[in-house]
């Protein structure tokens, strides 16, 4: 026996003293935990958001990009811990979320599970039942959608389902919360008698059960403890499986008692031992359902129907299929850009006038309030102006997922996407790339598979982003007046190029071997809850901002530090920052700009890369600052209310497409002058390629550390990004010269 | 016969599931099971992937993934 093995026996002894000390506390102290199961799709989010609200804890499964939901809350007097686990179809051992579900239930053993069964597709999910039925673990069944199966016609006998199962089943719907007290109540009731709640052991048939036997009895023998330490029935139908995570866990070896008794079953029925075991669950799911479920005779055309007939029609669906795309991108990001400019407007001036007054009056030094307003609320408003695209985003997106066009759109561009290795989901986080990468990549957490998921993130960095216009804006204007708009797409136009060349380079290096497959739900269209919706979004953007928001905070200290150290430093030159670009200059000298003013400005565009224009500014053409007359505090705050409103209204009219006046363009004639001299046009279309492809800004980096759990993802895509750059802009200058484009 | 080349409207029985390890455990879990009916409903746009309606609910797959699925033609 290994030794891990025996780590984990100890650790079950632990557990098993911990759980003997917490049943000699009075029952009503004590914290009942209750995991959720149940299939994608159920109205699973929706109940648990409903029952739980903004008590709902998210983060995310150990070592796993899977989501993890915790509630705890009271409920009838008693504390209730809910525990969201991933929704499955089945438990089997193949997909992160199934080995998170199961791992779960198994290992850590909730007093009991409150299974999400969804009313108008019984037979699928009481598969998912069945197998849960196999741990042994009290089960209340919450028999949700109800509302919609009773509107079909449907008959379902509620009773007839306890009896069989031996559990508690109770209807609900949880859009129209209903029921969620009823289920409540009958967790509390079954956790106050756990032993007498036992779920029913199902007949699988005379042949698995026979062998089931023969093998528990060889264990009995050979293995009694991992018949303590395992629920019984699930351990060995797992074992009879053959279930290769059970198998790697157990490390048992070859057993040929087992052997033994899977040659009989094998003989018996002709297949392999995974789908005689499959067929006998959903035997038992349809006949289940035959007994319980009364469908009406006449059947009318549904609602989902009738909106596929148009929605997926073979030439309807690519003009549907890109009209919902213009109408997520221009409402996420018209919407909330006007939101992003106010909280960028109030940190830049309001709040810097407070800090340095306030530091003022206490006589702060000066370089105190340049840290406080160059480092702390510069960083703090840094995330703040990404809160509310990102809101929008995650609302959007959430509700596609919810309505259940995001299936739809993903089964209209699969054929497209997969061509390049990608999924039919991998669109839409691309598409969003081309407003702001962050979201793209957070938007990746619609993809199931986790392969699908790391190769979209890695390339929707090179679709051209918002910040980056900025950058194009300035140079096309020095050099090429004439072409802008030729240029500015060539740009464009080469990020997807090179991420369709990436994606099946990546394909055969790095993510190499069986493409993932594409099995996927239609799930009926349905009206997703607002306030589901509102909570989840919720949920997102505080995760963003508490846990994104810490390193990019840090990484703008950083910075602060690197310009104005070593203290008094007055020419940018001679700043840390100025000596990095210096140092890394040669770098850039094959390609076309190896100079320290690009260099820097490059450094600091990893920040984010419209801050290349910014410091540019500040190395190439200072301003000679104008001193104002202050605005009073009465004023400040009266300017945040009104700008508010005014961000408000534009949010609505760019909506709307009512014209507005055009936009201050802000005069950059100086930069433009000093940007002249120190570029050629084909030195500045090398460093306009190399702005585009080089490593995307911090915040990028840090959503994708945020939804993979790890730095590696980000590591990957900020050094192939970033020689990727560096060969492209090479190529352009060393090629353009040869051409005789240079000088 | 195999699923992939059903035509829209036309059903089939399973006959067998060519596919083995994750992938046909996935079908199996859908309720891809041998002996099951099942419909083609629509093929998308540009040809791939389809969408087949089994066990009363709707599901689509890659036409690769549907020619491992052998069907006896019913309707």
């Amino acid at each position: 026996m290994s030794t891990q093995l025996k780590v984990k026996e100890n650790a079950v002894g632990e557990e098993a003293k911990a759980s003997g000390k917490a049943a000699l506390r009075p029952v009503e102290a004590r914290v009942i935990t209750v995991a959720v199961a149940g299939n994608p799709n159920s109205g699973k989010s929706t109940l648990i958001n409903a029952i739980a609200g903004s008590r709902l804890h998210v983060g995310n499964w150990a070592g796993v990009t899977v989501e993890k939901k915790e509630a705890e809350l009271e409920f009838g007097g008693r504390k209730i811990r809910l525990v969201d686990l991933p929704g499955t179809y089945s438990l089997s051992p193949y997909t992160q979320e199934e080995i998170v579900a199961r791992d779960y239930l198994v290992h850590e053993r909730p007093d009991l599970i409150i299974n999400v069964v969804d009313a108008t597709n019984l037979e699928r999910n009481l598969y998912l039942t069945v197998q849960i039925q196999e741990l042994g673990i009290p089960m209340v069944m919450a028999l949700n959608i109800y509302d919609e199966a009773e509107a079909k016609g449907y008959r379902i006998d509620v009773e007839g389902i306890e009896k069989m199962l031996g559990i508690t089943v109770i209807p609900t719907s949880a859009t129209k919360k209903s029921g969620l007290d009823d289920l409540l109540r009958s967790v509390l009731k079954t956790a106050d008698d756990l032993a007498g709640h036992a779920p029913k052991k199902l007949n699988y048939g005379e042949d698995i059960e026979g062998a089931a036997d023969f093998v528990a009895q060889a264990l009995r023998k050979s293995h009694p403890a991992l018949l303590e330490r395992y629920p019984q029935r699930w351990l060995l139908l797992k074992l009879m499986e053959q279930d290769s995570h059970v198998m790697k866990e157990l490390d048992l070896g070859r057993y040929d008692f087992l052997d033994q008794a899977l040659q009989h079953l094998k003989k018996a029925h002709g297949e392999d031992i995974e789908s005689i075991m499959a067929d006998a669950r959903y035997s038992l799911a349809s006949g289940l359902t035959r007994e319980i479920l009364q469908k009406p005779e006449l059947r009318q055309m549904e609602l989902t129907e009738k909106i596929d007939r148009v929605v997926l029609n073979r030439f309807l669906g690519i003009p549907i299929f890109l009209a919902a795309m213009w109408l997520l991108f221009k409402l996420t990001f018209d919407l909330s850009a006007p939101f992003g400019e106010w909280i960028g407007a109030m940190t830049e001036g309001p709040f810097k006038r407070w800090a340095a007054a306030i530091l003022g009056t206490i006589g702060a030094p000066d370089w105190t309030v340049s840290l406080v307003n160059d480092g702390v609320i510069a960083g703090v408003g840094f995330v703040l102006v990404f809160v509310p695209v990102i809101f929008a985003m995650m609302f959007f997106i959430t509700f596609l997922e919810g309505s259940g066009y995001m299936a739809r759109a993903a089964f209209v561009m699969d054929r497209t996407m997969h061509s390049i290795g990608l999924h039919g989901k991998s669109f839409i986080p691309m598409l969003l790339g081309f407003g702001c990468n962050v979201p793209g990549i957070y938007a990746t957490r619609t993809l199931e598979n986790p392969k699908d998921k790391v190769l979209t993130a890695l390339l929707v960095p090179l679709m051209s982003c918002g910040a980056r216009l900025p950058v194009y804006v300035l140079f096309v204007g020095a050099f090429f007046p004439n072409n802008s708009g030729t240029v500015i797409w060539s740009l464009y136009i080469m990020g997807i190029f090179l991420a369709v060349m990436m994606g099946l380079v990546f394909k055969k290096t790095l993510f190499r071997g069986e493409a993932p497959m594409f099995i996927m739900e239609l799930p009926p269209y349905r009206m997703p809850s607002f306030s589901s919706l509102c909570l989840h979004t919720w949920e997102k953007g505080k995760h963003f901002l508490f846990k994104a928001g810490t390193y990019i905070f840090a990484v703008s200290i950083l910075v602060w530090f690197m310009l104005n150290l070593p203290w008094g430093v007055e020419q940018k030159r001679d700043s840390y920052l100025g000596k990095a670009g210096a140092v890394i200059a040669p770098i850039f000298e094959p390609v076309g700009f190896g100079t320290w003013e690009a260099a820097s400005s490059l450094i600091t565009g990893v920040i984010a890369k419209e801050i290349v224009v910014g410091t540019m500014g500040e190395i190439y053409a200072p301003k000679h600052e104008e001193k104002e007359d202050a605005p009073t505090l009465g004023e400040d705050l009266k300017e945040i209310v009104v700008s508010f409103g005014t961000a408000a209204k534009t949010a609505v009219t760019t909506l709307l497409y009512i014209p507005g006046e055009a936009e201050e363009e802000e005069d950059q004639s100086a930069l433009k002058q000093a940007i002249m001299a120190g570029f050629t046009p084909l030195s500045s279309y090398a460093f306009m390629a190399f702005v585009l492809l080089y490593m995307p800004c911090m915040i990028v980096g840090v959503a994708m550390r945020q939804e993979f759990g790890t730095w590696k993802w980000m590591a990957v895509g900020f050094v192939y990004q970033t020689v990727l750059a560096w060969t492209v802009a090479l190529i352009i200058y060393q090629g353009g010269t040869f051409l005789g484009l240079g000088g | 016969m195999n699923l992939a080349r059903l035509k829209p409207g036309e059903s089939g029985k399973i006959t067998a599931i060519g596919s083995i390890g994750p992938l046909k455990r996935r079908l199996m879990d859908m309720g891809v099971l041998v002996g099951e009916e099942v419909k083609v409903l629509k093929v998308a746009p540009f040809g791939d992937p389809i969408e087949v309606k089994i066990k009363s609910y709707n599901l689509s797959l890659r036409k690769k993934e549907a020619e491992g699925i052998a069907v006896e033609v019913t309707g």
